[in-house]
């Protein structure tokens, strides 16, 4: 991965990037905390609606409807500036703990929120009737939102990754 | 006391120290910082969609007001005193940065449109309360918000690369000595500072 990274850091895309440092990358960075606030509104949203502690005059697929494109589009910007970021300082992204262990945790909420959706259409009486009172299912709402959390905080560290201590293999090299 | 004064008193107290010292605390304090200020901004977001006709037209706008804002307010309290915290480490260097005053300056202007709001659209909300957009004067304070959120956003992230954080980084073993030096402030006092870290 470090040789990977260190070739994509020669490519014609991240010397640009790396020529254009100090305004295209806090410019990019910035974006991508846009789509996080959007992503993490929408999907908190959707939680309080199944804890029952907020938009109670929706239905549980009403609620859906209204912030699940929002949650795609705003993953979609995401994962749009967030390839930028690896492409503008591949060495410092893909060599961290934080950045995999995010990634990870990503594909596992992305995971979820299809499974639910998936479900949701399938059977929406019983979502809305007898599963959306379940303790699981709201202990699962409250989970998904703390691993969201991580994700963001995981974000953070990318640029702090000696946090690890030996687990980063950034303090390796 | 003047402000210098203050700004060094807040630098040299024991809970800046303390975060100065530590080996993740700082970064730790920035990862909630982030994580308060998506939540700020995300259920924002979603009152000023509302108030454009944008999304959520079929709801009431005070029931969204009632169910979401406290979330906001919360998030908000989260934010700012994580804030504060990050600033009382190098207090004088966040003073007198420029992205960091203009932050400040958009916060206050965000305070003072919300109270538009509440002079103006807030006043009236039971005639537009069910119908699927605010009045001009609400849709105006929806996308100054919006403009100004993101403005914040983005002055935030850019602090960071502007600024040099006064920490104990492990320096990496290619650290040249000079540049090691450059990010000690002119005045000579207070902690060594290590070069802005590639954020």
């Amino acid at each position: 991965m470090k040789q990977f990274a260190e070739w994509l850091s020669t490519t014609s895309p991240s010397v640009f990037i790396q020529n254009h440092n100090s305004w295209v990358i806090p410019t990019i960075q910035s974006i991508h905390i846009v789509g996080i606030g959007v992503v993490l509104g929408s999907v908190f949203m959707i939680y309080l609606r199944i804890l029952g502690w907020a938009g109670r005059d929706q239905t549980l697929r009403q609620t859906t409807i209204r912030f699940a494109p929002w949650w795609t589009g705003g993953l979609w910007l995401m994962l749009a500036t967030g390839i930028l970021m690896v492409i503008g300082e591949p060495v410092r992204e893909l060599v961290t703990f934080s950045f995999w262990l995010k990634m990870s945790l990503v594909a596992v909420v992305t995971l979820i929120a299809i499974v639910f959706q998936i479900s949701l259409r399938k059977h929406e009486r019983e979502w809305e009737e007898t599963f959306v009172n379940r303790r699981s299912i709201k202990g699962l709402a409250i989970l998904t939102f703390l691993i969201w959390a991580c994700i963001i905080v995981l974000g953070r560290l990318i640029a702090y990754d000696h946090v690890w201590g030996a687990w980063s293999p950034a303090t390796k090299a | 006391m003047d402000i210098a004064a203050f700004l060094k008193a807040l630098e040299s107290s024991g809970l800046a120290n303390r975060i100065r010292d530590s080996f993740f605390l700082f970064p730790l304090l920035e990862s909630i910082h982030v994580f308060g200020l998506a939540l700020v901004f995300g259920t924002i977001s979603i009152i000023d969609l509302r108030l454009l006709g944008i999304a959520s037209t079929q709801r009431s706008f005070k029931r969204m007001e009632s169910d979401i804002l406290k979330w906001t307010w919360g998030a908000f309290a989260l934010t700012a005193l994580t804030g504060t915290l990050m600033f009382i480490t190098n207090a004088r260097v966040y003073y007198h940065n420029f992205f960091f005053r203009t932050k400040m300056l958009l916060l206050v202007l965000t305070g003072i449109n919300l109270l538009v709001f509440e002079l103006t659209a807030g006043r009236t909300i039971h005639r537009w309360d069910t119908a699927p957009s605010a009045p001009r004067s609400g849709k105006a304070v929806a996308v100054l918000s919006l403009v100004m959120w993101i403005s914040i956003i983005f002055m935030g992230r850019i602090i960071g690369f502007t600024t040099t954080r006064a920490a104990v980084t492990p320096a990496p073993a290619s650290v040249n000595f000079d540049n090691f030096l450059e990010g000690v402030p002119s005045d000579g006092s207070g902690t060594a500072t290590t070069p802005p870290p590639k954020k």
